[in-house]
């Protein structure tokens, strides 16, 4: 298992209603997920350049999110707009947020983890599929993958097809910190999706119980 | 008949006393006690009122009632009407009794832990944080489950009490570093508790969202 610089699921697309906000980690760096009114999802570095305040902790409002601090309101390029204490100020280009890659595909929202940079094109979307909801394991990413790769087969766009509930499933893996992953889960076929959300917190549950005593000894 | 709260504007569990007072359009005579630095609701005369020395108190001419669940409890039965905030039916009412011993019990590792954050309380914080974060887990996993059901709220098919007891530890836990990041269910909830009528904030819960 090789986590690396690419494309990585970060949320599942319907948790990001219209005009919404949420932070998010990638490879511990904090992210802000949110979506405009007009229904596009944007990936940024969850940061506003005025005072540092995670963004995520702020409000959408049409096409702009705003800082919960001051208000500080950036389009959806990131560049900022409106600075309330300053209604006349021709706000200066330099004042920006920065900006990952995302996409959505097979119901996720996906981003690439290199800031800035070009990047590939995002993993192809399931052909069918229901993303169904997001987990997270209090333990490092590695582990979980390595964790997955007993019961799961690792596909080239990242994700892991298995079974759970006697429904097929992709699971997404995010690394959030170095003790945290996140995981998202796509129903890849028919599927009861309640029992297939518990087999998946079964799975969770057994993957820390079974890692518990490893991460004594290593104390 | 007149109603007392004796409250505390930065208090969790007096937040969930105003939150309902708010919903059911009651106005209570609110008494503001000096918990920190103060503590005030440990002086005499305030342990002569509830010798449990906490807050909220809701006074009801002779009625002395503590304990925020149980205040819930009683302005829902206080209703001419009856209140679908606690629902007579067995099993919904079992279900929200289950989710207001959770709040108290299990959450309420959270509570204490945003008063050791803030408010100098005595706790281990590390020991908080993680019974809070298995707290939070236990309710996102009930809310994932009923956002794949159809459903939007804790117990049956609208608000009940379930709901306004579990709001406030989970909505101000960023006061003790818990993001919500990994609470996208208890997010949608969370947004959709401010669509009821009467909604109100307190400080560390925006009005913007």
């Amino acid at each position: 298992m090789n986590l690396v610089e690419g494309w990585y699921a970060v949320a599942i697309a319907d948790d990001i209603e219209p005009g919404t906000s949420a932070g998010t980690r990638l490879f511990d760096r904090e992210l802000v997920v949110w979506r405009d009114l007009a229904g596009v999802s944007h990936v940024w570095e969850d940061r506003c350049p005025h005072r540092g305040m995670r963004l995520s902790f702020g409000f959408v409002r049409g096409n702009h999110i705003a800082c919960l601090y001051h208000g500080w309101a950036y389009d959806t390029a990131g560049q900022c707009r409106a600075i309330p204490a300053h209604p006349d100020l021709a706000v200066p280009e330099t004042i920006k947020v920065a900006t990952y890659h995302s996409a959505e595909a097979s119901g996720l929202i996906l981003v690439h983890s290199s800031l800035g940079a070009e990047a590939p094109p995002p993993p192809a979307p399931a052909p069918t599929g229901r993303a169904l909801r997001s987990l997270y394991v209090d333990l490092a990413p590695d582990v979980v993958a390595e964790r997955l790769l007993r019961d799961f087969t690792a596909l080239d766009d990242g994700s892991y097809a298995g079974t759970l509930a006697g429904a097929p499933v992709l699971v997404f893996l995010q690394p959030f910190t170095a003790t945290r992953t996140g995981l998202h889960l796509v129903l890849a076929g028919p599927g009861d999706s309640v029992a297939v959300s518990a087999a998946a917190e079964a799975l969770r549950n057994a993957f820390e119980a079974s890692s518990a005593p490893a991460l004594e000894a290593a104390e | 008949m007149s109603l007392v709260l004796h409250d505390y504007e930065l208090d969790a569990d007096c937040y969930m006393v105003r939150l309902f007072l708010s919903i059911l359009g009651i106005t209570a005579e609110t008494i503001a006690v000096d918990v920190h630095p103060g503590h005030e609701q440990r002086s005499p005369v305030y342990l002569a009122l509830n010798p449990r020395g906490s807050l909220p108190i809701l006074v009801a001419g002779d009625l002395v009632l503590t304990e925020a669940e149980a205040i819930l409890c009683y302005l829902a039965r206080s209703e001419a009407a009856g209140s679908p905030f606690l629902p007579d039916e067995a099993a919904a009412f079992g279900a929200v009794m289950s989710w207001l011993f959770f709040a108290r019990g299990p959450l309420g590792a959270a509570t204490a832990a945003r008063l050791t954050a803030m408010l100098e309380a005595p706790g281990d914080p590390e020991t908080l944080e993680r019974q809070a974060r298995a707290a939070f887990r236990v309710m996102e996993d009930h809310m994932t489950s009923r956002h794949l059901s159809g459903a939007s709220w804790f117990v049956g098919d609208g608000p009940t009490l379930a709901d306004i007891a579990l709001f406030p530890p989970i909505v101000l836990s960023r006061d003790f570093g818990i993001d919500h990041d990994e609470y996208p269910a208890l997010r949608r909830w969370m947004r959709r508790m401010r669509t009821i009528p009467g909604f109100i904030t307190m400080p560390g819960i925006p009005d913007y969202h």
